[in-house]
């Protein structure tokens, strides 16, 4: 498979030269290791995400199951998830899965395998860390190729800030995400760990969906609420648009309805 | 106007008009718009990127004006949050710096709009923080206030800045400006000098050997074409004066105030308007990203998109704070010496006037940065 970033010309002046993707659907070196300008890196990741989506940024009603065995989230959500953290508390992948968790978002490759032969979707978060060297990012990397090259299906790959995160640092490495992982549907990003701002300028390095609390309405972000990261419906549609992408809500069954403005 | 034909005019160093500025709000492609902006930016500055070592000084809220946008402001003392310093107060703010070593350059100093203080208030104000460092530079009093001073105390604006300048005043920041159009301004902050006359007192400033600022505030009810026009009345007295120093877009906070039904601006918005600001003002040579109000994150990667400059240390920011901004007090050098190395950019420290004090190796850290204290650069959310 050819990743589309490498064999189409971009627009502008600017041009990612170069065969990038390997047959597995990964790219051997970072990406950011060979392309040093921003724009042409993240032109290449809009470009690759436009040629995966049509420019559709989706958004779902989650709910989580807790490690508590409760559940976080509405209970008309469209998605439920269990943590990899939370599943050995949960009783195991089965007992989650019995729970009524329908996806895992994982971390290591055993689990993920699980998850697959349960029936379970797999969404994987891809750690790092704004001190991180090339070396320990590139490993990070090839971990997960690793495990795609196992022909385990991954359904969207999720960048995940230990700390603190930068920000042209977090927007390169979702556009490496977008470049390298060609065979994975979505680049996800977190909301509630990389904040509205960065999440949106995300949308604009190859990012294509968003993960967080959608909820119905939420509390004014007042006192003790001040750092709570749900956004409405509205609100997460609104963030989509002004980055000039077109919002998309996740229903139940996987059926995407577009967001009217 | 297509792109291609903007872009064609930006390489060829011919100034952008008002229809290319409008044309340029609206198109689609994010990535195309910053590639080009920071063309003229690395054009310009290559790959420096500025900050200095500075403090602010609010020395009273007690404010006249009732501009919607503003969360800082109190009607007059006594009201809750009011509050007016006691010239040592401020002075003090100065001297504790000076006590500890910290090799701090320059004072930002901004302030309500007060109708019971004398005018040598500010004087004493200035006198006093020259006296503690003579070589301190105090960049100080928005063009609304000079006004201001001039309507209240009975003096030319030409007056108002001379006696300020005696007593020390450097140099003008660039608040105030807000957004020219008198549609827009009649409905956030009506009972305040007009855009005229904010363009008028920087000309006379200029006209007087003083560098200012410029600013725009952006994201609460003007239109992309009233941005565009705003930003080309400040290009006209550029060319008129070349007094201007660096254009900073402020983005309006919608919280604590009588806007907090907009949702403000978001980061996309924010990269765009600051990459149209450097194509469309190429006579204005800084363009600043102010880490305090943008998120110290969204400034980084506005470094990207046309700014060459991240502010300073800041220190003890009130106005943007109680507006609801989740960035912390101050950035040391060091962190943001980190948040532009990270950026791919080459920091350089200056003065207030842009002449250099430090670069290259002599800014790097000598080992690994270790942020202190657990302060986390701003609130996620």
């Amino acid at each position: 498979m050819m990743n589309p970033a490498s064999s189409a010309a971009l627009p502008g002046s600017a041009t990612l030269q170069g065969p990038l993707a390997t047959p597995g659907g990964h790219t051997t070196a970072p990406v950011s290791e060979t392309v040093d300008d921003l724009f042409v890196l993240g032109r290449a990741a809009q470009q690759a995400a436009r040629h995966a989506n049509g420019g559709r940024v989706v958004f779902t009603r989650a709910r989580q199951l807790l490690q508590s065995g409760a559940w976080r989230g509405p209970r008309d959500a469209a998605l439920t998830y269990i943590e990899e953290a939370d599943v050995a508390a949960a009783g195991g992948l089965p007992a989650a899965r019995d729970a009524g968790a329908r996806m895992l978002v994982a971390t290591s490759p055993e689990l993920a395998r699980q998850a697959a032969a349960l029936g379970m979707d797999c969404l994987w978060r891809v750690r790092y860390r704004a001190s991180n060297s090339t070396l320990a990012r590139r490993h990070a990397l090839e971990h997960l190729a690793a495990v795609l090259a196992t022909g385990q299906v991954i359904q969207g790959v999720m960048p995940t800030p230990d700390g603190e995160p930068l920000g042209l640092d977090t927007l390169r490495f979702f556009a490496e995400c977008r470049l390298r992982f060609t065979s994975i549907p979505h680049v996800v990003a977190d909301f509630a760990l990389l904040g509205h701002r960065l999440a949106q300028m995300s949308l604009a390095f190859g990012a294509d969906e968003l993960h967080g609390p959608i909820v119905a309405e939420r509390a004014l972000r007042l006192g003790a609420n001040a750092g709570n990261p749900a956004l409405t419906r509205k609100e997460a549609a609104l963030l989509v648009r002004a980055a000039g992408l077109n919002p998309c809500e996740r229903l139940s069954g996987g059926v995407l309805e577009d967001c009217a403005p | 106007m297509s792109f291609a034909t903007i872009a064609t005019k930006v390489r060829a160093g011919e100034p952008l008009s008002f229809d290319d500025g409008a044309a340029l709000f609206h198109h689609p492609n994010l990535m195309e718009l910053g590639a080009l902006a920071n063309e003229v930016r690395e054009r310009m500055h290559g790959a420096r990127t500025y900050f200095n070592r500075n403090f602010h000084i609010n020395a009273t809220n007690v404010c006249v004006a009732s501009c919607m946008f503003c969360s800082f402001a109190r009607l007059k003392d006594g009201d809750a949050d009011a509050y007016t310093m006691k010239l040592p107060e401020a002075w003090d703010k100065l001297q504790s710096r000076v006590d500890a070593g910290e090799p701090v350059t320059e004072i930002h100093i901004v302030n309500g709009l007060h109708d019971g203080l004398p005018f040598e208030y500010y004087t004493e104000l200035l006198a006093g923080l020259k006296r503690i460092k003579p070589s301190i530079h105090l960049k100080a009093f928005t063009a609304v206030e000079i006004f201001y001073y001039h309507q209240k105390y009975g003096m030319t604006v030409e007056e108002v800045l001379r006696r300020l300048a005696a007593a020390g005043l450097d140099s003008l920041p660039g608040g105030g400006a807000e957004i020219f159009a008198p549609r827009v301004r009649q409905r956030i902050c009506a009972d305040k000098c007009n855009g005229d006359e904010w363009l008028d007192v920087h000309r006379t400033a200029h006209r007087m050997g003083l560098r200012t600022n410029c600013t725009m505030l952006y994201g609460t009810i003007e239109t992309p074409e009233e941005r565009v026009d705003h930003m080309l009345r400040l290009r006209a007295l550029q060319d008129e004066t070349g007094g201007f120093q660096t254009f900073i877009p402020l983005a309006f906070h919608p919280e604590n105030n009588a806007l907090m039904k907009l949702p403000g601006p978001t980061a996309v918005e924010d990269l765009r308007t600051y990459a149209v600001a450097r194509l469309l003002l190429h006579n204005i040579p800084h363009l600043k990203a102010y880490w305090v109000m943008l998120g110290v994150k969204t400034a980084q990667t506005a470094l990207w998109f046309g700014a060459d400059d991240l502010d300073g240390t800041v220190q003890e920011e009130k106005i943007y704070h109680m507006a609801g901004a989740e960035t912390p007090q101050t950035l040391s050098p060091d962190e943001i010496i980190r948040v532009i190395v990270n950026a791919g950019r080459a920091p350089v420290e200056r003065d207030t006037l842009y002449n250099v004090i430090a670069e290259g190796e002599a800014l790097l850290p000598k080992q690994p940065f270790r942020r202190t204290g657990r302060r986390a650069l701003e609130v996620v959310s």
